[in-house]
């Protein structure tokens, strides 16, 4: 079987306000193969951002914490590291690319000196190797003339091209894992497409693990071997592209594809949205957490919530729907 | 960046224009005209029409301009009524002098407020921070003489551990340690408007840029919290502060002015006083003039740096971002 490149168990993370506790992540558990892609999707607000963050260790920096749970990061438990040992970690072994690419690079610095940041940091290239290499990986992620880009400034390029620069960096030191949190969400589409082609491209080059995050079940079916599912801090229903898009069982991810065009419908061919809203942190609903939304729900989905089944060997759900049928109800 | 500077320069280079027409009028539109400014009242009518004629003042309005800017170009600012002195020879030293407390005030505020402002912007609401508070009321609070008369009264008058004004002691000129003692209590005055200001500005950038998303781009390439917070923000929370320091330039000129005349610094501020007592107009007219050009090429400065700090400018626009 192939190497677990991450391996989350029980991920509790949130924040502190005077509500209390605000689990953004609750009781979060996936795992990344070396070479494999997982998507996390989830409408806004599901939890994704601190999920990743938190993996990161940077939601300390975000004014959150990670209560409970392990991060294993090639066995290593990252959430027992200090800082200064994440930092060795980070934009080493485990790289990063965000949702605006505009934002994300410092507007005071230029490319190249962004780049080989990195590279001085993790390889002690000096400056000058390392303006060498960011030149050789600017070419490398499709942005033309990088001798001439290399020496402007973020302002001077467009959107898709700081992508590409944000890619760039995060690939400097060829890690073994990605994290990239809608990296295309602020691009045109057209443009979309091509930063998606360039990370499988890399990714096939390099051999690393990404984990990518996105709200667009679209993007999710070009690039991913596998889906989590996410909702309102927990992993509604986690498989391969296969077990979601050919048989999604729970209820909010049949909404999910329902929503998008020109997926085939049981309900004709008008456009359908999940009624609702996702629910606020602090004001969870008792049992389920999609109950109120769902079109299924009974009374045991007001009252309590649904444990993980497993419905095949790469495919789970947590919904009562099949809980009774695994279980005491199967007819 | 080029472009950017010439234009600034230009700009400067108009504005000194304006303010030389600006003075000039102020002269010829004073009640009863520049005759009644630059004559000494009480002559005989025929003195004074040989005066007229002499100081050019029979000319016709533009070529008075010319030729007062003609000798503006040359260095010469006039005289005085009174002993028919060479404005310069009395405005010159003092300018020195007003420099000398105003680029210590200055320098005495931008190495204590930036990195307070920097630490306190690390860890908000800390005691650190909270003493800040405190800082910038009494700052904003206390009059200038009022605090500068405290001072004085405790530490020359009752301690005796500093000269109570003046700028040398008598005997002295010329001994850096001598100056310094007497520059402890008018910088310190100057600053404490300034330094609490400027502590909130930093802090205020700084939390803002280190809010930013190019911030946690570099925290996740693993750069270290240290140079996160002095080399990524840092430079980005320059931008706006440089701004403010330009514009903050007329408040320290008329600031220096207060504290010199409580503590009887030597410079234009304690000048102006005196001869705006002694009505000596052709004084007051020349510190002005050097006020406005001091405050016009402090303002060109900050953009120049400006425009170092922030690569963004090189267009020759402001870019977004940057507040
Ligand atoms: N700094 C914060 N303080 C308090 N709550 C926060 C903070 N950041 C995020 N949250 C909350 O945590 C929850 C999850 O947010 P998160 O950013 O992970 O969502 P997401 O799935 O990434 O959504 P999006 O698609 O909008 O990026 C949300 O309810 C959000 O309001
Ligand atoms: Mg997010």
């Amino acid at each position: 079987m192939a190497e677990k490149v991450l391996e989350i168990r029980g991920l509790t993370a949130g924040f502190i306000s005077d509500k209390g506790l605000l689990k953004a992540a609750d009781n979060i558990s996936l795992e990344i193969m070396r070479g494999e892609t997982l998507c996390v999707v989830g409408e806004s607000g599901s939890g994704k951002s601190v999920t990743s963050l938190a993996i990161m260790r940077l939601l300390d920096y975000a004014g959150g914490l990670i209560v409970d749970g392990e991060i294993l990061f090639k066995g290593e438990d990252l959430t027992t590291k200090s800082q200064e040992e994440m930092g060795k970690i980070r934009g080493n072994k485990i790289a990063m690319i965000f949702q605006d690419p505009m934002s994300a690079l410092n507007p005071v610095f230029t490319v190249g000196d962004q780049i080989a940041e990195t590279l001085m940091i993790h390889q002690g290239m000096d400056r000058k190797q390392a303006m060498e290499e960011a030149i050789k990986l600017l070419g490398h992620v499709g942005i033309p003339a990088p001798e001439i880009r290399v020496k402007q400034y973020p302002h001077e390029l467009s959107g898709g091209m700081c992508q590409r620069v944000v890619i760039a960096i995060a690939l400097a030191c060829k890690p073994d894992l990605l994290i990239a949190d809608e990296p295309t969400t602020a691009l045109d589409v057209t443009v979309q497409a091509q930063i998606l082609d360039l990370l499988k491209s890399l990714q096939q080059e390099f051999g690393m693990s990404i984990l990518l995050i996105t709200h667009d079940m679209g993007v999710a079916s070009e690039v991913a071997d596998r889906i989590a599912v996410m909702y309102a801090g927990t992993i509604v229903e986690e498989g391969t592209v296969f077990d979601i898009f050919d048989h999604p069982s729970h209820p909010y991810t049949q909404g999910l594809l329902e929503s998008i065009p020109g997926y085939e419908t049981t309900r004709g061919s008008e456009l359908y949205t999940i009624k609702g809203t996702i629910p606020r942190l602090g004001e969870l609903p008792s049992g389920c957490r999609f109950h109120p939304r769902c079109p299924h729900a009974t009374d045991k989905c007001r009252a309590m919530e649904p444990g993980s089944i497993q419905l095949s060997d790469t495919h789970r759900t947590a919904c009562w729907l099949y809980q009774e049928e695994a279980g005491v109800k199967k007819s | 960046m080029g472009e950017y500077l010439i234009r600034r320069t230009i700009q400067a280079i108009v504005t000194l224009f304006l303010v030389t027409v600006f003075t000039f009028a102020l002269i010829h539109l004073a009640p009863g005209g520049p005759t009644q400014v630059m004559i000494a009242p009480g002559v005989s009518p025929e003195a004074f029409e040989v005066q007229k004629r002499n100081l050019g003042l029979d000319q016709p309005v533009h070529i008075q301009y010319l030729q007062w800017m003609g000798r503006l170009l040359q260095g010469d600012l006039g005289t005085t009524f009174k002993n028919n002195l060479p404005v310069g020879d009395i405005l010159w030293p003092t300018v020195g002098n007003t420099l000398v407390l105003m680029i210590a005030a200055w320098l005495v505020t931008l190495i204590i407020a930036l990195p307070w402002g920097i630490y306190n912007s690390t860890k908000v609401y800390g005691i650190s921070d909270q003493f800040a508070s405190i800082v910038s009321y009494l700052g904003f609070a206390m009059p200038t003489f009022w605090f500068g008369i405290i001072l004085q009264q405790i530490f020359a008058m009752n301690l005796k551990w500093l000269p109570l004004s003046d700028m040398w002691t008598y005997g002295k000129q010329g001994d850096i340690g001598d100056l310094v003692m007497h520059l402890i209590m008018p910088v310190t005055v100057l600053s404490l408007g300034f330094l609490a200001s400027y502590v909130k500005y930093s802090r205020a950038s700084m939390l803002e840029v280190l809010d930013q998303d190019y911030i946690r781009t570099a925290r996740a390439k693993g750069v270290k919290e240290s140079r996160v917070v002095f080399r990524h923000a840092l430079r980005n929370a320059l931008i706006p502060i440089v701004t403010i320091l330009g514009l903050d330039l007329p408040i320290l000129v008329s600031g220096a002015a207060l504290t010199e005349s409580v503590f009887n610094w030597p410079g234009m501020g304690r000048l102006f006083v005196s001869m705006a007592n002694a009505r000596e107009y052709s004084v007051l007219m020349a510190i002005v003039l050097v006020t406005s050009v001091f405050v016009i090429l402090g303002n060109l400065l900050a953009d120049i740096l400006y425009a170092v700090v922030d690569p963004r400018v090189q267009l020759g626009r402001k870019g977004g971002g940057s507040k």
